[in-house]
């Protein structure tokens, strides 16, 4: 642990007057449950933020609004109160789901979802489900608002293309289309307190006996998160069935390996990717499946 | 005889539990002192290199830097150990393992040291690392210490091998491995050290065994046993791991303390202590088993290596444990078993709950269920066959003269879990559904006490005060096990009084005879006995005074409900205050000290026989598991635990014991393992060193079998570490059961449930 400046902003405005005059050497805090790891592991000699930015007062961009098509979570929402969230419950609930899984108790009623997408951790446990919503993230600077698809933040793991004078507001994302069903597996090492070793989030529309729409979106699998079209092409048109379902797991974990290549992990990650996805697309589907 | 029994059998409120829960209770990072410095260590920057030189010359003008020493400053022995002494609390010609320390630094503030030991600059010549125990026994292979790599070589050997082998009809040989785990206690190790007017140095802090402390601390600081005084703060967990790592501690503080005239705290946190503290051994197990068609077991060939890292700590008694016990609880009668224990240049190893069972209990009942499988047999049936019964000889030659209930512990689990009935319906099932469900089960036996380690004896001081108040004094410890409230118990028992007159002193080297380690599991058959016997020592005194009142013989009396009293005639009687004042008024001391000594046991280490211990604890675990075939995940859902602890004086800390021993060796089975690659540690903190939550424990069933011990208070024999040695394996056959995938290294974990081996990441950082 090194020494930091701590500074506490009081409203959405202060924080952007703050970042806009020194934003380099800052890093934000809301719930800290990665960002304390971090300064922890910080030795002396080596270089840390100046200073830490208590975002923590901003009630505005805090709290769960769904317009009638669009929701919006505002970033300082913690897991605890998104996975409660009767909104979330009926509109999307993988997203609930995902966000049940996040650490301990104690971690979700205070990590927030913004933590957590700006994060960047390939095995973050809200941002497939994000992702397979098709979620955008706002982010707001001094000079304005800007609004970009989550999965186009992330440059690599633990880095997106956030700007030292940005913060993210929110993540926002259409209802769930009428008649779609979702799923979101975790696997973790443990059953509480558990990084996912690999998740994944699914959506399905099937109509009349056939999909009509499918989004499949891994986590820990590829080094940025995205929906594998590969695999959601295949279902498209289709009967839903568990021989397919594990074609499309199969066409999940090919794709990891062509972005990826093949890493130490890669020979349980193989396997195993493919059957949460059949899995996830089987609990999607429902029974009979 | 027992003078108010009532109390012995029932589960009081823990004396110690106000404080614990409230908060109170200061633990060893609560003892904050005026004028206090805070310590931090220069850590080794390569696991096996030659010191050129240490320049400590920044450090030391840093401002705030109160002293920095370097192995020169030692003022006594440069090291300490328990047979071997060469675990060096500063390196002064090489580091064996990068959490040797290179240099020590005691500042005004933590951030201070940390800052100056940043400061400190160390050249070395690296040596060549040795990391696997086999490699180090290879005959060209690098000394890390000049006398050569193998620690100890310990042998078992019953009967006549070959011989065995021409009996059996076949013969199987599997190979066992088990990983490096940390005992993962809440509280990381800390002391505070600090001098009196009169030279004493005094160290506070995490200990367990505290006279063990004294006298590396003695040794290392060059003082008198006489002149140092360990004094134990409330301890948040140890499981056999504050021992040589306190040593250390207490060492490096008391140097500084020397140095600066100042108190100085050394506090380690989560990284030091996974790096730096000592680890359960890992072992290479090979086993040899001639066996008959019917299901005999005829013979056992055995080869162990155990990895002991830097240091022999206690590698010489864990592997001596090994030793004795190899066979299991099975009747056989050629046995040749060799157990080496051997240095590395691995973070070292020594005790742990369990002592060098657990790695060999995961083999011999894994290689059980393999055994039966072979013949077509189920592995209860094939258990029954061969288990031992009273006055059989083990295979150290033996004659198990008490009650051998390793037979009762496997009837009570295999009833209370529906074994018979799971063991045919699970496979039926399994086919449909992810969840693959399976049970297996595991027994053992289990040496009570240190055995022929050594000496076996400890003491307790019981005094009566003039107010009826109480005290008792031990040199045993207190971590989370209850044996403040056993001991209380005792003392309450035999004299006859409510268990909150009693008082626990605090546990001071100072205030008592050094009464050996509080470890093996001895507490309640030595400790206890040593406290009956006070206590016992202190009633004669009582009723001497009472007898001349009352005009009746002392061996008439008893004392119960606060009361000496007429065996015979309860309504003859002096109240206790009265009964003190009466002895207190003759003169007569109302305190005693009670001395309790092991029965006679032997060991012939040439020949590899002996009477190893002077009795023997059975159990038996069944573990209900589901299995995610696909991803590796287990999921224990049911566990039933079967002990014989003899008499449980304390059944609610008996289960307690079951509970945590479960829980822990679910953790072994399933989850934890100190990874290192090239003597570099990856797991850091407890983000990636997985223990098991309430989430991952299942359901215990914790079942107290009873069969009274001669050589125990009121029959009483031991719990704490037999608890901690069966889930492994019991998992382990479960897994099979559900899977047909036979996993014999552990962990289990997720990527050895699919692939049948774990992956391995490349080398991190060094320090």
């Amino acid at each position: 642990m090194i020494p930091f400046n701590l500074e506490r902003a009081e409203s959405l405005e202060q924080a952007l007057e703050f970042l806009d005059r020194d934003g380099t050497e800052v890093k934000i805090i809301a719930g800290g449950t990665d960002l304390m790891v971090e300064l922890r592991e910080i030795s002396p000699g080596e270089k840390g933020p100046g200073t830490v930015l208590d975002i923590t007062p901003i009630d505005e961009i805090r709290g769960i609004k769904d317009d009638g098509s669009t929701i919006t979570v505002g970033a300082l929402t913690p897991h605890r109160e998104i996975s409660s969230s009767p909104i979330i419950l009926q509109y999307a609930p993988l997203l609930a789901s995902a966000c049940s899984t996040v650490g301990a108790a104690q971690h979700r009623n205070i990590a927030t979802i913004g933590g957590n997408v700006i994060n960047g951790s390939p095995a973050a446990d809200s941002v497939p489900a994000l992702v397979a919503l098709n979620a955008e993230a706002v982010f707001q600077s001094k000079s304005g608002e800007r609004v970009s698809l989550l999965k186009d933040i992330y440059l690599k793991p633990y880095q997106t293309d956030i700007k030292d004078d940005e913060i993210l507001t929110a993540v926002r994302f259409p209802r769930l289309p009428e008649g779609a069903t979702s799923s979101y597996i975790k696997l973790g090492r443990r059953n509480a307190l558990a990084i996912s070793r690999m998740n994944v989030a699914v959506v399905l529309v099937i109509k009349d006996g056939e999909i009509t729409e499918a989004r499949i979106s891994p986590g820990s699998t590829t080094p940025t998160p995205d929906r594998i079209t590969t695999a959601e092409e295949l279902l498209i048109g289709k009967e839903p069935s568990e021989e397919l379902f594990r074609r499309a797991g199969q066409a999940v974990s090919e794709e990891m390996i062509n972005r990826s290549g093949r890493r130490w992990s890669t020979p349980y990650k193989e396997p195993v990717i493919a059957a949460l996805t059949a899995r996830a697309l089987g609990e999607a589907a429902g029974e009979g499946v | 005889m027992n003078q108010n029994p009532e109390i012995i059998g029932t589960s009081p409120k823990r004396v110690d539990v106000r404080e614990k829960v409230t908060g109170a209770a200061r633990y060893g990072s609560d003892l904050k002192m005026e004028g206090m410095l805070y310590a931090k260590v220069k850590h080794a920057e390569y696991p096996h290199a030659k010191i050129l030189s240490v320049k400590t010359g920044r450090a030391k003008k840093l401002k705030g830097v109160a002293a920095v020493a370097t192995a020169a400053d030692v003022p006594g022995n440069p090291a300490f150990g328990a047979i071997i002494i060469d675990n060096q609390p500063i390196a002064g010609d090489k580091v064996r393992y990068l959490g040797d320390a290179v240099a020590v630094v005691a500042a005004e503030t933590e951030a201070i040291a940390e800052k100056a030991v940043s400061l400190i600059k160390v050249k070395y010549k690296e040596l060549p690392g040795l990391f696997d125990p086999r490699d180090a026994l290879k005959p060209d292979a690098p000394l890390i210490h000049e006398d050569g790599n193998l620690i100890v070589h310990h042998k078992t050997r019953r009967g006549d091998i070959e011989a065995g082998f021409a009996a059996a009809d076949r013969v199987i040989e599997r190979s066992y491995s088990v990983q490096r785990v940390d005992h993962a206690y809440i509280e990381p190790e800390v002391v505070v050290a600090y001098f009196e007017p009169d030279g004493t140095l005094v160290v506070k802090g995490s200990h367990q065994s505290i006279f063990n402390i004294r006298s590396a601390v003695s040794g290392v600081m060059g003082l008198p046993l006489s002149k140092v005084r360990i004094v134990q703060a409330s301890l948040g967990g140890s499981f056999g791991g504050k021992d040589d790592v306190m040593s250390v501690l207490s060492c490096r503080a008391g140097i500084l303390a020397q140095q600066t005239g100042r108190p100085v705290m050394l506090s380690n946190s989560r990284e030091d202590s996974l790096i730096e503290s000592y680890k359960r051994h890992p072992y290479f197990m090979d086993y040899k088993v001639g066996v008959k068609n019917d299901g005999t077991i005829t013979a056992m060939e055995i080869k162990m290596v155990a990895d002991g890292g830097a240091y022999a700590s206690m590698t010489q008694f864990v592997t001596w444990r090994s030793v004795v016990h190899a066979t299991g609880p099975y009747r056989v009668p050629h046995v040749k078993t060799d157990v080496y224990g051997v240095y590395t240049n691995n973070t070292y190893t020594g005790a742990f709950r369990g002592f060098g069972s657990p790695q060999i209990t995961f083999a011999y009942e894994s290689l059980m269920d393999e055994i039966a499988e072979e013949l077509g047999m189920e592995p209860l049936e094939f258990r029954r066959i061969n288990i031992l019964h009273d006055n059989d000889i083990t295979a150290t030659g033996q004659i198990l003269d008490h009650t051998v209930s390793v037979g009762q512990a496997l009837d009570v689990t295999t009833s209370a879990s529906g074994w018979e009935e799971k063991r045919a319906r699970f496979p039926k099932e399994n086919s449909g559904r992810i969840m693959k469900r399976g049970i297996g089960l595991a027994c053992s036996y289990r040496g009570v006490a240190l055995g022929a380690e050594g000496v076996d004896a400890t003491g307790a001081t019981v005094r009566i005060h003039s107010d009826g108040s109480v005290d008792v004094a031990t040199g045993l410890v207190e971590m989370g096990q209850g044996l403040k409230t056993i001991f209380s118990q005792i003392v309450a028992a035999e004299l006859g009084i409510p268990i909150d007159k009693i008082q626990y002193r605090p546990t001071d080297t100072s205030l008592i005879v050094d009464g050996g380690p509080t470890v093996a599991s001895r507490s309640t058959i030595m400790g206890g006995s040593a406290v009956k016997k006070a206590a016992i020592g202190v009633r004669e005194r009582l009723f001497q005074a009472v007898s001349e009142k009352l005009d009746v013989a002392p061996e008439d009396l008893i004392a119960a409900d606060e009361k000496i009293m007429l065996k015979n005639d309860p309504s003859r009687s002096v109240a206790f205050l009265e009964a003190i004042a009466l002895a207190l008024e003759t003169g007569l001391n109302l305190s005693c000290f009670g001395w309790h000594l092991s029965p006679p046991i032997w060991w012939d280490e040439e020949a590899g026989k002996g009477d190893a211990y002077f009795t023997y604890v059975y159990a038996c675990q069944i573990a209900e598991v589901e299995v995610d075939p696909e991803t590796g995940k287990v999921n224990v859902v049911e566990v039933w635990a079967a002990h014989d602890v003899g008499k449980a004086i304390n059944p609610d800390t008996v289960r307690g014991q079951i509970y945590g021993g479960v829980a822990t060796a679910i953790g072994y089975g399933l989850l934890e393992d100190v990874e290192m690659v090239d003597g570099v540690t990856k797991t850091m903190n407890m983000d990636e060193y997985l223990i098991p939550t309430a989430m991952d424990v299942g359901k215990i069933n914790a079942i107290i079998l009873e069969n009274y011990d001669k050589y125990g208070p009121y029959g009483a024999k031991s719990i704490a570490e037999p608890t901690a040695e069966l889930c492994a394996p019991a998992i382990a056959n479960a897994v099979y059961h559900a899977t047909g995938k036979r996993i014999r290294d552990l962990p289990l974990n997720l990527e050895r449930i699919v692939l049948g081996h774990k992956l391995i990441k490349k080398k991190r950082r060094v320090r």
